[in-house]
């Protein structure tokens, strides 16, 4: 049976021009979609260069300004530009600490486009102030971006369901299911052969379309481009288990598309935003406007307190105290103490308040088995270095990074220290390290695990049955 | 060939057949008459194992059609009322793909012959089956079942809408079929075109044979008036 | 045409199918009101809170030297219109806290979207997802086939023969769709209506117009599915197709327009607008810098304006006015840059426009928000709003410093009862007039659409 079917299917899909537009189709998405990932990586990129650009030149500059002034020269400079002073060169000549691309970001727009990709974190900016959100139209954040993912979350289930809601049922609309049904066949075996030869022609116009597709982003990584094509598949193997579940047992071709639609909204649409809902009514986290006013309370309370902070603060860190005479303490001095005094008092409102995000995540996670869609959505994104968690990563190492920093800066404020063109080669430098236990295959073997949920279902639902009928007779 | 014994069909409350019980041997073309309704197709349907019987047994060749499905269907050729081809495939095609599932490997001419065989116009071999008249369809739907050398051939009103030509040339190859030792059960509303085909012929309705005929036993007008009484019967009792 | 309205009712009422996808729908529209309706308490109480909090903490600086309050700054806090619990709009990626400081003005900060899961993404079950998917999705369940069944079943001349004029068999099949969406919808709104009618702000104009939008967008769905049912040779081609053009209005074009609008018009980054404005700042008057160029030349300017030989002679504190000039100059600066922006959108905008040819999705989305004041025009009024108040602020700050200190006195501190001068923040939604003038061409659009599709409908013939 299988060769004949074989055989003929790829005949009728070719006659009756499926195969021809579904390429066509699948093409125009995959290309179009990895086009607009293409851009959004460049862009990235391109910022990021700019930005390294313009922080060399101006290290060049401030470098031959201290070799200049270590000569003896006087350039006559206003005091809060001269790079002599340890805080001008923490405030202005910032490093870069960017979180570039990685070879697969093309793949998924993720989180990318809510935040930025690089920050300069400053000796005097406060953590609380970092601003890692990205100038971003809202609109555009809203109706999401058209990107690889989407089209393979979203599109392909739809192509999918259109392409096989009604292997069975148009065969009895046809007319054609007595003869077929009066052969020495299996129905159900002959409605899996023609779902799997489907199953495999599409796949082989994935592969062209993902081909493609990569090769417009110059294939960076040819596991990248496996994985991604095996992501294709097994999320595809997913809605043709379910469609075969559907052809198999309802009837009319127009009750197969409603039923295999409604799947289509549940998975993609639903769960996931009833689990995002659910999250937010489980583990509330207290409102950003709280904890400003928190801050602000906090802040408000050091400001009243600024001489007495300093000395305290001076009291516990004896190590800043040396060389240290009444004369010499600047704006600076008492700036720096009472923002490190309100970063601490806050430090426990900011971790409860990462810590129930945690949570949350945590739950979300547990939950995301519930939905193949969830799974795809996640994988692709962490191999893109898109999810949430990378960004969270890439967080926590700035805040790293701007602690050290600050740390680099404090002893050479506090010892009155001039700033040398030595000093200048010492400077901490950002390194972004991906974080590639993020990435994880269990959620592709969560989506083989849900389709052989669905065919367990298909089967033992077949195997109670009394009556072991189709409507092959309506 | 084609047996059932006390074949029951209930559909709720409603007996759709009632302890029918057949025997179709080798050779014999069985006529089932009666109006819409009469449990004619549902006896079909059962032999076929398209429907499972509320009590009773259908047996071909002395199989259970119930418990042995795909394996008697071997032996079963069977043209329904409104046979449909997929319209995008030529008539070969056709042939070819559904004996081709059932196991049937047959090469370009074996199913030419068969076509021959079945009597379809040479020309219309290689052309796709969308523009196919009734007859014409019907025709591959018998390539199909010479090509699968069944035993038992269930035919379901196979001369409603054809010409009278191609009712006569239906009739031939049933003949010819018949010779070949073939058991036909056959259901349908054409007293005529029955008297001329049949062996035996047995008048249903309500779910239940009520009368049965050696067909060369009983005159065309003979076998009108014992299905019109049939028929009028319980209208009477009314 | 009332029999063919009753029957296509009847029909509709007694199948399964779209009792259960009908029944689903309000089911999911009644757990999205209910979600949303808390929310929306929950943030309103928030920010209510946080107001209060914020005041206080301005009220109770104590004794201060202005320029340091000016330092320390306010926060505002967005309030929610009551239609934004219907259509969230772009709230979820939207700041909710402005930031009202010195020298500098702050884009609102804290959108939700970044203190939620990766799930967000996906998008939410709330009145807008079902109003503007959901239902349209129901609309061509209810009415792919009402032609296209009179074909299969061979009513259709049946009904011919009856001397039924085509167009009344229209209209009949088109109330019929339209009745219970009319029914459906307007109970929702009813429901809003009552819950929303105490709250300040509130205005039934607003929600009627709402409402009337959504209707319209739902004729034009209605319109399109009417007409595929009549050009398809079958139910389940009329359906596929349906679902197709649902796909491509509701999800695939506003997406794939959002790409192309933002590779034609891109944002700057974050840092890049920062350094921008920092370039252009420092080209002019910075308040904290008397020596610089810009800072000598007032200095000129102003000794002359008074015909006094030195700053200390002056009859204000020279500090404090110089400080509020420079506020002046970096108003200007940000005014520009984020006039910039503003422009870099609206390029964006005619993007959305031209495109929403392909999509009633899009005119009907921009429209529902406008009117919810929860679109991006609604955002950038309260930003606005934010600005006038820091440079209000700013002034009332420096004007009490130039005023009551002399040249030099950074020592100058007010009284404790004084920051209770300040007015409050207060802010006012943008009015329905405004709104619609903003989407005046949306409204166009979807009125186009409306048109078109209807003409459309009525001109072409029944397949077979």
């Amino acid at each position: 049976m299988f060769t004949y079917n074989f055989k003929y299917e790829l005949k009728l899909l070719l006659r009756s021009s499926w195969i021809q537009l579904l390429t066509l189709l699948l093409l125009l998405l995959f290309v179009f979609a990895s086009y607009n990932g293409k851009q959004k990586v460049d862009k990235r990129t391109a910022d990021i260069t700019s930005a390294q650009t313009v922080v060399d030149t101006s290290d060049k500059e401030t470098l031959s300004i201290l070799l200049a002034i270590e000569k003896g020269e006087d350039l006559n400079l206003s005091p809060w530009v001269t790079p002599t002073s340890p805080i001008n060169i923490g405030n202005q000549n910032p490093r870069v600490a960017a979180m570039p691309a990685n070879e697969m970001a093309f793949m998924s727009v993720g989180q990318s486009d809510i935040y930025t990709h690089y920050v300069l974190p400053k000796v005097s900016g406060d953590d609380f102030a970092l601003n890692l959100s990205e100038m971003a139209s809202p609109i555009q954040l809203l109706f999401g971006s058209f990107d690889l993912a989407f089209v393979v979350v979203y599109l392909l289930p739809l192509i999918v369901i259109a392409f096989s809601y009604n292997v069975l049922s148009e065969e009895r609309e046809r007319g054609s299911l007595k003869l077929l049904a009066s052969q020495p066949i299996s129905i159900r075996k002959w409605v899996f052969q023609k779902i799997g030869i489907r199953m495999f022609w599409i796949s082989i116009m994935v592969l062209l379309a993902t081909t493609v597709a990569f090769l417009l982003n110059d294939i960076k990584s040819f596991d990248g481009y496996v994985l991604f094509f095996v992501t294709c598949v097994i999320y595809m193997l997913f809605w043709f288990g379910l469609t075969f579940a559907v052809n198999i047992q309802i009837g009319k071709s127009t009750q197969n598309a409603f039923v295999l639609l409604g799947f289509w909204i549940v998975f993609v649409l639903l769960i996931p935003s009833i689990i995002n809902q659910v999250s937010d009514v489980l583990y509330p986290v207290p409102s950003r406007n709280q904890l400003i006013n928190e801050m602000r309370e906090h802040k408000s309370e050091a400001e009243k307190k600024q001489d007495q902070i300093l000395d305290n603060f001076l009291r516990d860190h004896p190590e800043y105290a040396v060389n240290n005479d009444a004369n010499s303490k600047s704006f600076w001095h008492s700036y720096m103490a009472s923002q490190k005094i309100v970063k601490e008092e806050l430090q426990p409102l900011l971790s409860e308040f990462d810590n129930n995000l945690a949570k949350r995540q945590k739950w979300v996670n547990k939950l995301q088995w519930l939905s193949p869609a969830i799974l795809v959505q996640q994988d692709l994104n962490t191999r893109a270095g898109t999810s949430k968690a990378d960004y969270e990563n890439y967080r926590q190492q700035i805040l790293n990074f701007s602690n050290e920093w600050r740390d680099y800066f404090m002893p050479l404020l506090y010892n009155n220290q001039v700033f040398t063109s030595e000093h200048f080669s010492k400077l901490p430098i950002f390194q972004y390290k991906s974080d590639k236990s993020i990435i994880n295959g269990y959620r592709l073997w969560g989506v083989l695990l849900l389709t052989s949920i669905v065919l367990v279902i298909v089967i033992i639902t077949y195997k109670l049955r009394t009556k072991k009928e189709y409507s092959i007779i309506q | 060939m084609i047996t059932t014994k006390k074949i029951t069909k209930k559909y709720g409350d409603f007996t759709a057949l009632d302890q029918l019980s057949l025997n179709v041997k080798p050779g014999e073309i069985y006529c089932l008459l009666g109006a819409n309704g009469a449990g004619k197709s549902t006896t079909i349907n059962l032999v076929l194992g398209f429907i499972n019987p509320t009590s009773g047994e259908a047996l071909i060749n002395g199989k259970s059609v119930f418990k042995n499905n795909i394996e008697t269907k071997k032996d079963i050729a069977y043209i329904p009322e409104n046979l449909m081809l997929y319209p995008t495939l030529t008539a070969m095609e056709n042939l070819d793909y559904f004996s081709g599932i059932g196991g049937q490997k047959l090469k370009k001419d074996q199913l030419e012959s068969l076509l021959i065989q079945s009597g379809l116009q040479p020309e219309a071999f290689y052309k796709r089956t969308n523009a196919f008249s009734k007859g014409m369809r019907q025709k591959v739907g018998i390539a199909i079942a010479i090509a699968k050398q069944a035993k038992a051939l269930l035919l379901d009103e196979p001369t409603s809408g054809l010409d009278p030509k191609a009712s006569n040339e239906f009739g031939e190859l049933l003949q010819e079929l018949k010779g070949n030792g073939v058991a036909t059960l056959m259901a349908t509303h054409d007293l005529f075109r029955a008297k001329e085909i049949a062996t035996h012929i047995g008048i249903m309705k309500s779910g239940k044979l009520k009368q049965q005929f050696t067909a060369s036993d009983i005159s065309l007008p003979q076998l009108e008036k014992a299905y019109l009484d049939t028929m009028n019967y319980k209208e009477l009792a009314k | 045409m009332k029999n063919t309205l009753i029957k296509e009712l009847k029909e509709l009422f007694r199948d399964g199918r779209i009792r259960l996808a009908g029944g689903i729908v309000i089911l999911l529209l009644g757990m999205a009101v209910w979600i949303s309706s808390s929310q929306y308490h929950k943030i309103k109480q928030q920010n209510k809170i946080s107001e209060a909090h914020e005041r206080e903490n301005w009220e109770d600086q104590g004794e201060k030297n202005p320029h340091s309050a000016a330092h320390y700054g306010t926060y505002a806090f967005k309030p929610q219109y009551p239609l934004g619990f219907l259509d969230k709009g772009i709230e979820k990626y939207a700041g909710t806290s402005v930031f009202m400081e010195a020298h500098k003005r702050n884009e609102a900060q804290f959108s939700p979207v970044i203190d939620q899961t990766g799930l967000a993404r996906f998008g939410e079950l709330s009145p807008d997802f079902i109003l503007l998917f959901i239902i349209p999705l129901l609309i061509i369940l209810m009415g792919y086939n009402s032609f296209t069944k009179e074909r299969e079943l061979g009513t259709v001349s049946l009904l011919k023969s009856q001397g039924v004029k085509s167009n009344n068999i229209l209209f009949g099949k088109w109330l019929s769709l339209f009745l219970p969406i009319i029914a459906i919808t307007l109970l929702l709104f009813l429901i809003a209506g009552i819950l929303l009618s105490g709250l300040e702000g509130f205005g039934w104009g607003s929600l009627f117009l709402l409402l009337l939008v959504y209707w319209i967008y739902y004729a034009v769905f209605i319109n399109i599915t009417l007409l595929t049912s009549r050009l398809s040779k079958s139910s389940s081609i009329a359906l596929v197709v349906m679902l197709s053009v649902w796909i491509v209005s509701c999800l695939v074009v506003p997406k794939a327009t959002g790409n192309i609008a933002d590779s034609k018009y891109p944002y700057p980054t974050r840092q890049q607008f920062t350094t921008s404005v920092l370039v252009d700042k420092e080209k002019g008057l910075d308040g904290h810098n008397p020596w610089s160029k810009e800072a000598k030349k007032l200095e000129q300017q102003t000794l002359a304006k008074y015909k006094v030989d030195s700053l200390a002679q002056l009859p204000f504190n020279y500090d404090a006015f110089r400080m509020q000039k420079g506020e002046e100059h970096e108003a200007k600066v940000y005014q520009k840059h984020y006039q910039k922006l503003r422009d870099q959108f609206a390029g964006q905008a005619s993007t959305y426009r031209s495109l929403s040819i392909l999509s009633p999705f899009l005119p009907a989305r921009f429209l529902s928000m406008g009117i919810s004041r929860t679109d991006y025009h609604s955002h950038w009024d309260f930003e606005d709003a934010t600005e006038n108040y820091r440079i209000i602020t700013q002034k009332f700050l420096n004007d009490n410093f130039a005023k009551n200190s002399s040249y030099g006195d950074w020592g100058y501190k007010v009284d404790s009862s004084f920051w209770k001068d300040l007015p409050k923040f207060n802010y006012e939604h943008p009015s329905l007039n405004k709104v619609l003038e903003q989407q005046l061409f949306s409204l166009v659009i979807l009125m186009g659409w409306l048109l078109i599709s209807f003409l459309l409908l009525l001109t072409v013939k029944n397949k077979i």
